[in-house]
């Protein structure tokens, strides 16, 4: 199956439908945006119906940090449709793992050891989980884009010298 | 001054170093070489390699990774040199001052001859400042 001849009712009454056991939560923001809360196991079967049998294009993922739990937002265009369906994961805070989506298309690899290394998130099967951005002096077990980051370094200098 | 250093500052080749920035320094640099503005009048002349470069000029916020290669580039430079700081971000590292990223400004890295703030600076305050830094040096323009 395509997107050819599909219905923005459409696609969400069937992914309702066929995932009902693992969608906690529709949010229908807009025409063009919808999110769509996950339960962290199914996600990779979500995630691969999506962008392999409704030809879905995987547009990037963004993890974020809040206060009750570690998110990540899977975002997919169906380009017909003009629709932006976001994947929202909710993660435990002190150990946040979730399946990597890396083996079922390579789009997802670099993002995914981005948000290992800034946000400390583990994927569980990715191919390659090392260091994308951050230099080799960085010490293990430091995410700068938790909330509760910290200055480290003692040689940094953060005033202005006036 | 510097006999040597004076000699250079007739024709000084300049080599351009982006450390991280947004890209609009460099956008301002590259509008300096468009016969508009046309900085060669002043003997200038990108060079491709750091081995043939008198000045460096640096943008961008010095991030933690390219910081590696400006010490690089910089050990790699031959002496007598100067450096020129281009924009905000590599004099102060401007609004990235907090960044985890950014530990620290480019003159506690490298030592620097020029400062020219902006962000972006006009081209012509890019042509002062380096017209500034010939005549300081004693070489004639």
């Amino acid at each position: 199956m395509t997107s050819q001849g599909l219905t923005r009712e459409g696609v969400l009454k069937d992914l309702e439908e066929r995932f009902r056991d693992c969608i906690v939560e529709v949010f229908d923001k807009s025409p063009k945006r919808v999110f769509i809360e996950v339960k962290p196991e199914p996600l990779v079967r979500m995630a691969n119906y999506l962008f392999k049998d409704l030809g879905a294009r995987f547009n990037i993922a963004s993890g974020l940090d809040t206060r009750s739990h570690i998110e990540i937002l899977y975002h997919f265009t169906i380009e017909d449709l003009n629709l932006l369906i976001s994947l929202r994961v909710k993660l435990d805070r002190e150990h946040p793992a979730i399946d990597s989506l890396a083996p079922s298309f390579e789009a997802a690899n670099w993002i995914e050891r981005e948000m290992h290394e800034l946000l400390g998130i583990d994927f569980n099967g990715h191919p390659d989980l090392r260091r994308l951005l951050l230099p080799d002096q960085w010490p293990e077990g430091v995410f700068p884009l938790r909330q509760d980051y910290e200055e480290w370094d003692p040689e940094a200098i953060r005033d202005r010298g006036v | 001054m510097d006999f040597k250093l004076r000699a250079l500052l007739k024709s000084p080749w300049v080599f351009h170093l982006s450390t991280g920035s947004c890209n609009n320094c460099d956008i301002e640099i590259l509008d300096c070489l468009t016969p508009r503005f046309d900085i060669e009048r002043f003997g200038m002349v990108l060079a491709g390699s750091i081995k043939h470069a008198d000045v460096l000029l640096v943008t961008g916020s010095c991030n933690r990774q390219s910081v590696e290669r400006l010490k690089r580039l910089y050990e790699q430079m031959p002496k007598p040199c100067l450096v020129v700081a281009i924009g905000e971000c590599s004099l102060s590292r401007g609004m990235f001052i907090h960044s985890y990223n950014c530990p620290k400004p480019l003159d506690k890295i490298i030592p620097v001859d020029v400062y020219i703030p902006g962000c972006p600076p006009k081209p012509e305050a890019i042509i002062a400042g380096v017209v500034k830094l010939i005549e300081k040096v004693g070489g004639t323009t």
